[in-house]
């Protein structure tokens, strides 16, 4: 993905709502925004290698 | 077309043509449709066509036909006719139904019983549904040129200039080769490799001939030989470094890995989940917060500080939410949400969804009007209708918001004793009890009780339930603590029961925070016995009086609203408690009342102490020295003793009503004879 067509918190949150889904357990924000972080940087990472 | 022809070559192209043109004449029939054509028609139609008679034309289209698969032969009275349809060889269509669906679907083997109708029909209305806007995300709203964009300069800034140089030697030279000469030393460093004139001119031919098909003949000449030759031995020894090899990965990596914020705050992504949490973490939280709640389809909902997927949040229904609101009314108290469900849910809490569960009965509750959260961050507590006030209705709360609004005005000066920084280290808060606090067993939430006690869990939380344990006596107190909110203070109500058994008005008592988060210690220092008339307050009479009192406690003798130190406290009168929100008038009538008259009938004058001021201020409400010194300093009517410090002249206006009858004076003088008090285990009447 090019990380110019982030949009932070909108970009990609399927994929922390399916994680923290799957987590099975409440979150905090920091937790979220730690797990949100690494989502969107694997996806851009894996686009630019 | 199902079947191939088996007859001549001959036979299968006139087959073949009859087939394309029954097929034209039925093009707009059904696939499986039958399309008819007579041999009479097909031999006029063809014999001009294929120069025959039309007798020896229908007889060779009836041999072709007759033998092709595609076509069935019919004879109807004396015409001989051919049919096919678009799919090949013409089947009849089966008009056999096997489905037995609409049977049974009509008369099914089980029939459904005959209900009462109003098991059927339901009365009840269907809910309204509302039209919720629908959100746009920023990006949509970019692109259709609504919002203007963010992200175009900061991603020029950070656009390397490396990957340019490596695409112009290439373009430039196969434009024109001549004017390469020039070109490597524009751009030294991404050209390294192929800076030489003389290569790039000999390299550059094959990349020309391809896109310049004027001359061919020079073309194998210049690709063959030329490339291979130079391009190895020559830059090999001129540039050792890989620099090819480097760019490459660099220019997608580059561009693609920084994103801004609405801010305009540029992300890279590079640098890794740690580096980042720790530069813009806190931004970053509130961002990513502030969408999760904007978010129209409402996927993660979220309660106190923990997040959690809006499906995979349990429902409670209305059983539910009437077996625990009975529950909390049996127990007349606010329960923990971790009670609730082990009593009424009997889950586990080593299971795996507990955490899960628990959000939801949290969010569910929330969202109850019935329910009231009163908890505090770490315990979860949940109040209902039908619960009994915490600390009665003598007070109520908006008389009580307005009597401690002075601490949200910049009155507060309680940090000045001890810092907040203290209170949290040290997790006790120790201080005096003035005679409002004592009588109604309420505690402004001044900012070192803030700074001791757990703050709102919820934005619009108003209130939180605590419990105060007193160690000297093994008691428990159930406390509210009322936030402020908006331009009204907050307070602590409940604990008149503990200061009227055991403390009297100046008594030093000690807050102090334990392991749980909603409990505390309420302690104070014991002495021996002290008898003494105090300050109390006759409720039925609504007058306040001195009452002879045995009490246990260390006492502050200045602050003990005494009638030996302070006899003329029982002259100030019980206003009502909305008119106790009037500080000024409040104040003046202290002054008038405790103070020294200096002055003629005529033109009354008053001198008073600040702290005199202060004691009798606090008995009819709460208030700060930083209140009162506010006030006399803008009272028109207050004026300091300029000989005496800390002596405040009091001068009424003067009024057009006549003075008030001795008599009034009087039975002011008089003592009043409170009646016994509530729970007066240790009041002793007048004798």
């Amino acid at each position: 993905m090019d990380a110019k067509l982030i949009t932070f918190g909108e970009t990609a949150m399927d994929r922390l709502v399916q994680w923290l889904r799957s987590n099975g357990e409440p979150k905090t924000i920091e937790e979220l925004l730690q797990q949100y972080l690494e989502i969107l940087s694997r996806s851009v990472m894996e686009e630019a290698e | 077309m199902t079947a191939a022809p088996t007859t001549s070559d001959a036979d299968q192209k006139l087959a073949d043509e009859i087939y394309q043109l029954m097929v034209a004449q039925g093009a707009l029939f059904a696939l499986d449709a039958p399309i008819r054509q007579s041999l009479t028609n097909l031999a006029e139609f063809l014999a001009p066509r294929y120069k025959r008679d039309q007798a020896a034309m229908a007889e060779a289209i009836d041999a072709a036909l007759s033998n092709d698969s595609r076509f069935t032969r019919e004879v109807v009275g004396d015409e001989v006719r051919f049919v096919t349809s678009r799919r090949g060889a013409y089947v009849a269509r089966d008009e056999v139904d096997t489905h037995s669906f609409k049977q049974r679907l009509h008369e099914p083997e089980n029939p459904l019983p005959i209900d009462d109708i109003s098991v059927v029909v339901s009365t009840s209305r269907p809910a309204i549904t509302t039209v919720e806007p629908v959100y746009i995300s920023d990006y949509w709203q970019i692109q259709a040129g609504l919002i203007p964009s963010q992200e175009e300069e900061p991603l020029h800034e950070e656009a390397p200039a490396a990957p340019e140089p490596v695409a112009e030697p290439v373009a430039e030279p196969a434009a024109a080769p001549v004017e390469l000469t020039p070109e490597p030393v524009v751009e030294p460093v991404a050209a390294a490799p192929e800076p030489e004139p003389v290569v790039a001119a000999e390299v550059v031919p094959p990349a020309e001939a391809e896109a310049a098909p004027i001359a061919p003949e020079p073309e194998p000449a210049a690709v063959e030989p030329v490339a291979p030759e130079p391009v190895v031995p020559e830059p090999a020894p001129a540039v050792v470094e890989p620099t090819p090899a480097k760019p490459a990965p660099a220019r997608p990596f580059e561009r693609s890995t920084i994103f801004t914020l609405p801010d305009g705050t540029p992300i890279d992504l590079r640098r890794g989940v740690p580096a980042l949490l720790e530069e813009y973490g806190e931004q970053l939280a509130a961002l990513l917060a502030e969408k999760i709640e904007q978010d129209p389809l409402r996927r993660i909902v979220s309660f106190g500080r923990k997040y959690f997927p809006e499906a995979a949040v349990a429902s409670l229904g209305k059983n539910d939410l009437r077996k625990i609101r009975d529950y909390i009314i049996e127990r007349n108290e606010p329960l923990l949400d971790t009670e609730l469900i082990a009593d009424l849910y009997y889950h586990n809490p080593n299971k795996s969804d507990y955490e899960g569960f628990r959000f939801s009965l949290n969010y569910r509750l929330h969202r109850e009007k019935d329910f009231e959260f009163v908890g505090v961050e770490g315990a979860y507590l949940w109040s209902t209708k039908g619960l009994p006030a915490v600390g009665g209705k003598r007070v109520k709360a908006a008389e009580m918001g307005q009597l401690t609004s002075f601490l949200v005005e910049g009155y507060d000066d309680s940090l000045e004793i001890q810092s907040a920084e203290s209170v949290r280290q040290s997790g006790s808060v120790t201080r005096l009890l003035s005679f409002f606090e004592w009588e109604y067993g309420v505690l402004p939430l001044d900012a070192t009780l803030a700074a001791l006690l757990p703050g709102p869990v919820l934005p619009e939380q108003r209130s939180a339930a605590l419990r105060f344990e007193s160690p000297q006596h093994y008691s428990s107190h159930l406390v509210e603590v009322r936030y402020p909110t908006g331009n009204r203070g907050g307070w602590l109500q409940g604990l008149e029961e503990f200061f009227h058994e055991h403390l009297v008005p100046g008594a030093m008592i000690t807050i102090t925070r334990t392991g749980e988060p909603n409990v505390f210690q309420i302690s104070y220092e014991e002495a021996g016995e002290t008898s003494d008339r105090i300050l109390t307050l006759d409720e039925k009479k609504n007058k306040l009086g001195f009452t002879n009192l045995t009490y246990y406690c260390v006492a502050d003798a200045d602050q003990v609203p005494s009638q030996s130190k302070y006899p003329r406290l029982n002259r100030l009168k019980s206003f009502p408690m909305g008119e106790r929100r009037k500080a000024e008038m409040i104040l003046e009538h202290v002054a008038q009342t405790m103070g020294e008259q200096i002055g003629t009938r005529s033109e009354p004058r008053y001198a008073i102490t600040m702290d005199d001021l202060l004691m009798g201020f606090n008995v009819l409400r709460p208030g700060s020295k930083a209140l009162l010194t506010h006030l006399l300093e803008h009272g028109e009517a207050f004026s300091p003793d300029e000989t005496t410090p800390g002596l405040f002249i009091y001068a009424p206006p003067p009024s057009d009503e006549e003075e008030e009858p001795e008599e009034e004076d009087e039975e002011l003088l008089e003592e009043v004879q409170p009646a016994r008090r509530r729970r007066g285990g240790r009041y002793d009447e007048d004798e």
